[in-house]
Parts: structure tokens; C-alpha cells; sequence
């Protein structure tokens, strides 16, 4: 499980080497800014509004997402068109196709859609839902399919038609996770907004690139100490619902499975609420719909003071036909380099991010002060965009691979952090108390009581991370030779759309092959041993 | 990508045993709650649907803004003007409020500033057609008109005729002052940085003066240049010694000098390039017809109007470094264009 970090011998004998000590001064600087935020009425009022376009952003992108999503999943479940139609290519099909959204990250979709139909606030929205939209379908539908089709079989024998039979029999068991996932992505949302932001498409992230540009750091800090107030206030009440309507954690370590009746019948790790109370899904039903009633009135509200128009999406400006588009030029690309850089990138990157987060938690082991400081570090990295970790990184090191991957890394690392101290939480151990019983010191008790346990799912949430590193290893282009990123951006400021879209299939297809590798490592590694 | 703890977590047997065995009326009971669920959903999703597929039609809600047709119509008759981000925000954002104030003061008509992050986005707002009249910096501005026929070229300032880059280097990396364009050779196998990949002064002109000096992007160190993203980022860069050198816009430069953010103890001018036109304010193609007739020839006329003499105009002229401006030509960016394609920055 530690294996991973690894990577960090070589990054560490490469570190050395990388460092300028010319940056401490402003490295210092900024750190003091950390203190003293900017409270100047005109700056908060600027980082207020901004960060208030970034949650819209987000929650529209993720409302947008959800219901795309939901639709595209029954659409493409094989359970669903076997049992209304008895076929069950469309589903394969749609699934397929489904892929090339979903290999494109966001960011790309933003500039994109930035080209195609200008400065509307509706582009950020439309850059998280079309992927977002293609993931929650992929995620759902095998959802869907991996239920047991017990109930349904048995319900289409009583003579039940075939919707009333899926909504009854898939409904209930689908619930918990599909709200579990739900609340995940919403996070996702929020993080991506911040990103879209740093390359200019509205909101809290512009105002953050500038400020670092500019390297107004009190300023900076109060954008970031405000964005992290929201995190932090999403991420527990996310939590907090997710405890109360009893839906499984996302690493889904702690033995809820899935049944017919959701979670209340599988053997909870929380005490209480294993068995199904009628009460209790009567009052999770109510909330539910409490909570819809709210969010739906709301988003609309949302949408007319960003002044969103989704109908401006369909007015395309077509691309200026500049010519002297030939393929020549495409192909004179230094396609092996790029390919081979972006690569390496990812690798370094998810290395250390997988390798770190639980190296980092058996270090503090034995402090039990030193978490809380972890913690706070860990919300900081998945905060900030990798882009503007990559330029405070420039001022202390030089450009390159190894800096690039740092940035990625590091962001990273907070994602993975979080779900693994929380999975870790959750955990019974019984070994762990055991060994410390016998003796064991606290860091050998962790790692060989509990985190034993914990790598399969662990390193198989890590396999899909790095995927995801894969897709957003275009974000770090800023800091140099780091492959297809920099390219883009470089095809992008010159308007070759030859360029642009020869970098665009490559980036698909290379996404596409590591979803393939990392689901292949995935199912490995759940698969019971 | 999958869920994992989700989607594969496997179904355990006993769990499918759970629901054959059960009796009906639980199931029946969650179903109906479930229907209750779904009920409320699409009531709630009825009203949110409504305005997204009418924007101007009845909603539940108090409408935030005016209705859609009425708000395109309105913002038609706004001049909304914007400039590539090639200095502190702060600094923008206390210009360009000035020039839209001036300007709606001379013209009659709203005027507004819309901020844009990056130089690529204000070619394509110009193209696309949020942006009525931006300033442009050389490169980007030939990429706007060739991408919008019938663009304007307005004017341009005193300096921008024949407008200068700085190298500078870090003071620790050992670069001496260079005489010549052929002394620019010490630059290879230096970490080096441009600023914007489409500033002119930043890196088009730059790139250009070190091929004539026969230095190839790949001679540096890391095969490949930075690119800061603007000329107080690669001043800031190249003083923390990220960068042992990179290239600026001279007026950036001198401003960074005056006001102590560059430090002479840590970054220094190793060489100024000679001059070529450079920045632009470029005009829609169809102001006139927005606007009313002769618009175009009226803002021409306000912008080289301003004087030092008027306090307000004063301001605006020393935040852009300039005595005055004056009429400008499509034909003075001739040799920008012909760089641009030769660099591969306009095709």
C-alpha cells in the first residue's frame, strides 16, 4: 500500500537539484499573507461575489450533471433494455459512445465550448455537466446492473409491467448510492468550478490566478481561507447527511453492501439503524423531498441572477476557417515526447499522491496532535488547483516534469488523504487493538491492524485516481515541458484547430486506454483474494 | 471509470434470499413511498424546467433580471470594452473603469469594462462578439481582424510605434549586459522564460530577435521556454531565480523598477531590442450600425482627444504610460503579421 511512494526516492534525489533558493524570500511572504488576509471591504466584496459564482457554477453544473446523468444511466443499463425490450445492444451502444465525453477533462470542454460560443456564464456550467453527465451514467448503469435481478425477475413473474417492476425492484437499492455519489460529485463540482476559473471562465479561481500573478498574497489568502470556510462547511454536511440517511461511504470499506433494501439490511458498521424501521425510511423519504423542494427553486433563482441562458449554448459562432490547416503540421507535433512526458507526469504524480497519504498518516501515528494539522493541510492541497500550486512551486523550484508532478501530486494527495482517513476511521480493526495490546508500537499497529485491511480498496480507489490524474495532467501545462498540456495551451493561444483537434483524440484515446488499465487493476484487486 | 466500494462491491447472496423471502406489504409500503419520492421530484423539477426552456415566459419566481429579448436588445446599445490582461489586475482594474467613464462621458452612450483572464479569451470575445473595443497588444490584435473581418484599427499610443522588450536575467546566473543581437547566444542552455504565449512584446518579438540571433527554443534548458503568463509574473520569476532569464514589455519593466517591485540587487536588464509597433485599440465591424452613423469615426476621435491638460485624461494617460494617442493603421501591424506567421502564431 506504501509501495507507491516509492516514487519519491528518485523525486527526492531530483529535489536537490530543483531548488533555487532565490524564492524563500517570497515563499516566506506568502506564508506570512496566510495570517493576515486582506480585509479590505472592496477585495472581500470581489472574492465574496466571485466565490459565489463558483458555487453557482458548481451547483448548476452538478444539478445539470445529475438528471443528464440519471437519464443517460437508464438509458444505457443492459437490465433495463433486457427487461423492457429483451435486447441489450442500445445499451452497449450508448455506453460506448458515452466514453468520449468522459475522456475529456473539463477544463478542455470549457475552452472549448469558449471558442465555440463566447463569454457565457452557461460554458463553465455546460464544461462540468457534459463529462460529469457521462461519469454519473457509467457509475449508475453498473450500479443498476449489479443489482440482483431477484426482485425485478420476480415482480415481472407476477405480471407486473416492466416500469412499475424497475422502479419498484431497482429503485430502493439504488437510492443510497445513488445520493452517496451524488453528494461526491457535488464536491467534485466545486473543485472543478475553482479550476475552470483559473483559466478564465468566471468566478472565484480568475480571481485567484491573478492574484497570485500578481503575487497580491494577503489578497490571495482571503480568497482561499473563504473557499476552504465553504469546503470544509460542504464536505461535513455532505457527511453529515450521508450519516443520516445511512448510505454507504464512498470507499465502501466497512462491509455495507448492497441488497435489495438497500444498506438498512446489510450489516452496518454504525451501530445503530441495521434493521429497517419504518420510521426511519419515512423520515429519510420526507427529507429527501424536503431537500428537493428546497434545491430545485433554488438553482432556478441561481441560474437568473448569474443570468445563465441555457438556450445561448445553441447559438454557435462557427470557428474562423484561418486555412493553412494541413495535417503536415499535425503530424510534425513531437507526438512520441509529448506522449511519453505526459506519462511519466502521471505516473510521478499518482505515485505520490497514493504513496504519500498513508505514509504521511503512519508518520504522525504517534502524535495524535499532528492530525488536525494533517487535516487542515490536506483541505489546503485539494482546494488548490493544481495550476496555482504549480506556480508557487516555480518561485522555490525550477520548471519541469518533477514540479509539475509535485503540483498534480499534492492535489491529489488531499483527495485521497481525506477518503483514506475516513475509510481508516470507519474501519473496525480488532488487529490493530490486538497488536497494541501485545505491545506493538502505534505506526507497526496501524499498518499491519488496520491498513492491511484497507489496501485492496484503497490502492483500487488509487487505480481510478490515477486516471483521473491522467485527464488532469492538462491542467499543469503552465509550468513547462510537461507534455500534451503545455501543447494544447500552445495550439490554443496560436488558434491551430488542426493542432487542437489532433491533441484532442490523442488525449481521448490515451484517457481511454487508462480507464481501461486502471479498471483492469481495480477489479483485480477487489475481486475476493 | 467505476465507483469501486459501489459497483463492484458484490451482492451477498443472503441479501437476495432476504427479499424472496419477504412478505409483500413491506415492499408494497416502500414502494409507495418511493412513488411519493418520485412524485415530488417532478413537481419540483416541473417549475425549474419551465424558465430554462422559456427564459422569458411566467415562473414561479420574482425575475432577477429583465426578460431574455429585452436584456440582448439593452446590452446592444452597451459599449463594452475590454484589454488583454498583460499587467496587474489591480492595475486593470483601475484603468480601464476610467476609460469607460471618460468614453461615456465624450459618446453619450453606457460604456463598460469586461475583464478577461487570458490573451486568447479576448481574441475570442472579440471574435464572438462580447467585446466592442479592446486593447490589444500587436500579436493579438492581427489575430483579432483576421478572425473578424471588417475589425477596426483605432489607435495606438505615442510609444506603441516603436515599442521595446527587455531581457532581463537574475543577478546570480551569471548573464553580462549583451551588445548585439548575436549576443544572445549566452541565453542557450539558460532556464528561460516568455511571458503570454501571444504577447508580442513578451514573446513574439522575442522569440524573433533570438532566431536572428540563432537561438532555437529548444537551445534551452529543459528543451523547452516557460511561458509566466504576464510581464509582472516573469519579472517575479526571474528575480526568485525560477528563471535565470526571460523577456519583458519595457514599460512593465520601468513601472517595476520605479515602484520597487523589481529588485536591482536580483534582476537586471541585460539587453533592449529594437523598437516595433505594438499595442491597439480595435474597434467591431459593425459599431456604426449599432451605434448610429459615424460611431466608429467618433471614438477614434474621442480616444485621440485625450490630453494631459484634462485631469480626468491625464490619469488614464499616465496609467498607459503615454503623452497621447493618435490615429493608428491596419498597414503599421504589416510586420507583427508577417512575424506571427513565421513563428507559427497566426496560420
Amino acid at each position: 500500500m506504501v509501495a507507491p511512494a516509492l516514487v519519491l526516492i528518485p523525486v527526492l534525489v531530483l529535489l536537490p537539484g530543483l531548488v533555487h533558493g532565490g524564492g524563500v524570500d517570497l515563499l516566506k511572504e506568502f506564508l506570512q499573507a496566510a495570517f493576515s488576509p486582506s480585509l479590505d471591504p472592496l477585495v472581500l466584496g470581489s472574492t465574496v461575489s466571485g466565490l459565489g459564482i463558483t458555487v453557482g457554477i458548481a451547483l448548476l453544473g452538478w444539478a445539470a450533471s445529475g438528471l443528464m446523468g440519471l437519464a443517460l444511466a437508464l438509458a444505457s443499463s443492459r437490465q433495463i433494455w433486457s427487461s423492457c425490450c429483451g435486447q441489450t445492444w442500445p445499451a452497449n451502444l450508448l455506453r460506448r459512445l458515452l466514453a468520449v465525453p468522459r475522456s475529456i477533462h473539463e477544463l478542455l470542454w470549457g475552452l472549448l465550448l469558449l471558442q465555440l460560443i463566447g463569454l457565457q456564464p452557461a460554458v463553465a456550467i455546460a464544461a462540468i455537466a457534459i463529462p460529469y453527465a457521462a461519469l454519473v451514467a457509467r457509475v449508475l448503469s453498473d450500479q443498476i446492473d449489479a443489482l440482483p435481478s431477484g426482485a425485478l425477475a420476480a415482480l415481472r413473474c407476477a405480471g407486473v409491467a416492466a416500469p412499475q417492476a424497475l422502479v419498484t425492484a431497482l429503485g430502493p437499492p439504488l437510492l443510497p448510492g445513488l445520493l452517496s455519489y451524488g453528494g461526491y460529485r457535488l464536491e467534485c463540482a466545486l473543485r472543478s468550478a475553482t479550476l475552470l476559473g483559473v483559466f478564465g471562465l468566471g468566478g472565484l479561481g480568475t480571481e485567484l490566478k491573478l492574484c497570485l500573478q500578481s503575487l497580491e498574497f494577503h489578497e490571495l489568502w482571503t480568497g482561499l481561507w473563504l473557499l476552504l470556510a465553504v469546503m470544509l462547511l460542504l464536505e461535513t454536511g455532505l457527511a453529515g447527511l450521508r450519516r443520516r440517511w445511512l448510505m454507504p461511504r464512498r470507499l465502501g470499506l466497512g462491509g455495507l453492501t448492497f441488497t435489495p433494501l438497500g444498506p438498512e439490511s446489510g450489516t452496518g458498521t454504525r451501530g445503530k439503524g441495521q434493521t429497517a424501521l419504518p420510521d426511519d425510511l419515512g423520515r429519510r423519504g420526507r427529507e429527501l423531498v424536503l431537500a428537493l423542494v428546497v434545491l430545485g427553486p433554488l438553482l432556478v433563482w441561481l441560474a437568473r441572477a448569474m443570468g445563465v441562458q441555457p438556450l445561448a449554448l445553441l447559438h454557435w459562432q462557427p470557428l474562423p476557417n484561418l486555412g493553412g490547416s494541413s495535417w503536415a503540421s499535425v503530424l510534425a507535433l513531437p507526438w512520441p515526447q509529448l506522449v511519453g512526458s505526459t506519462l511519466l507526469l502521471t505516473l510521478v504524480a499518482a505515485g505520490l499522491a497514493v504513496g504519500l497519504a498513508p505514509l504521511l498518516l503512519l508518520v504522525i501515528a504517534p502524535w495524535p496532535w499532528a492530525r488536525p494539522l494533517l487535516q487542515l493541510t490536506w483541505a489546503l492541497a485539494r482546494l488548490w488547483p493544481p495550476p496555482l500550486s504549480a506556480l508557487l512551486l516555480l518561485l522555490l523550484l525550477k520548471p519541469g516534469l518533477v514540479t509539475a508532478a509535485l503540483a498534480l501530486g499534492f492535489h491529489n494527495l488531499g483527495i485521497l488523504g481525506r477518503l483514506l482517513l475516513e475509510a481508516s476511521d470507519d474501519y473496525q480493526a480488532p488487529a490493530e487493538i490486538a497488536l497494541q495490546g501485545a505491545g506493538v508500537g502505534p505506526r507497526l499497529a496501524l499498518f499491519y491492524g488496520r491498513f492491511s485491511g484497507l489496501a485492496r480498496s484503497y490502492l483500487a480507489y488509487g487505480a481510478y485516481r490515477s486516471d483521473v490524474m491522467l485527464r488532469e495532467s492538462v491542467v499543469v501545462g503552465l509550468v513547462g515541458a510537461a507534455g500534451l498540456g503545455t501543447q494544447l495551451l500552445e495550439s490554443l493561444s496560436s488558434f491551430a484547430w488542426d493542432q487542437l483537434l489532433g491533441l484532442l483524440v490523442v488525449y481521448a484515446l490515451l484517457t481511454l486506454v487508462g480507464e481501461d488499465l486502471s479498471d483492469r487493476a481495480r477489479l483485480r484487486l477487489l475481486s475476493p483474494a | 471509470m467505476a465507483w469501486p466500494g459501489l459497483g463492484n462491491s458484490s451482492p451477498v447472496p443472503d441479501g437476495l434470499q432476504a427479499t424472496l423471502t419477504l412478505p409483500f406489504t413491506p415492499l408494497m409500503a416502500i414502494r409507495a413511498r418511493w412513488a411519493a419520492v418520485l412524485a415530488g421530484l417532478s413537481l419540483v423539477l416541473l417549475p425549474s424546467a419551465l424558465p430554462w426552456g422559456n427564459p422569458g415566459g411566467p415562473s414561479l419566481l420574482p425575475p432577477a433580471r429583465a426578460e431574455q429579448p429585452q436584456g440582448q436588445e439593452q446590452s446592444n446599445k452597451v459599449l463594452r470594452i475590454g484589454a488583454i490582461p498583460d499587467q496587474k489586475p489591480e492595475k486593470l482594474n483601475r484603468l480601464y473603469p476610467l476609460v469607460a467613464a471618460e468614453l461615456e462621458r465624450q459618446l453619450g452612450v453606457p460604456v463598460t469594462y469586461v475583464p478577461v483572464v487570458d490573451y486568447t479569451a479576448a481574441v475570442t470575445a472579440f471574435r464572438t462578439g462580447d467585446l466592442d473595443l479592446v486593447w490589444f497588444g500587436g500579436l493579438t490584435g492581427v489575430q483579432a481582424r483576421l478572425q473578424k473581418p471588417g475589425a477596426q484599427v483605432l489607435a495606438q499610443r505615442d510609444i506603441d510605434v516603436a515599442f521595446h522588450s527587455i531581457f532581463i536575467a537574475n543577478t546570480g546566473s551569471g548573464l553580462k549586459q549583451i551588445r548585439d543581437v548575436k549576443g544572445l547566444t549566452e541565453l542557450k542552455g539558460k532556464r528561460f522564460t516568455f511571458g503570454s504565449e501571444s504577447s508580442t512584446s513578451g514573446r513574439l518579438m522575442p522569440q524573433y530577435f533570438l532566431a536572428k540571433g540563432g537561438v532555437k527554443l529548444a537551445d534551452f534548458a529543459g528543451g523547452a521556454p516557460g511561458f509566466s503568463g504576464s510581464h509582472d509574473t516573469t519579472i517575479a520569476l526571474v528575480q526568485s531565480g525560477a528563471y535565470d532569464a526571460g523577456v519583458v514589455n519595457e514599460q512593465v519593466w520601468r513601472t517595476s523598477l520605479r515602484d520597487g517591485r523589481a529588485n536591482r540587487a536580483k534582476v537586471a536588464a541585460i539587453w533592449r531590442t529594437p523598437g516595433y509597433p505594438d499595442y491597439h485599440w480595435i474597434g467591431q465591424p459593425n459599431l456604426d450600425q449599432r451605434f448610429g452613423k459615424g460611431f466608429s469615426r467618433k471614438l477614434q476621435g474621442a480616444i485621440i482627444s485625450w490630453r494631459t491638460t484634462n485631469p480626468q485624461q491625464k490619469q488614464i494617460l499616465t496609467l498607459f504610460g503615454a503623452q497621447q494617442f493618435s490615429k493608428a493603421t491596419a498597414a503599421s501591424y504589416k510586420q507583427i503579421e508577417q512575424v506571427g506567421r513565421q513563428i507559427g502564431k497566426i496560420r
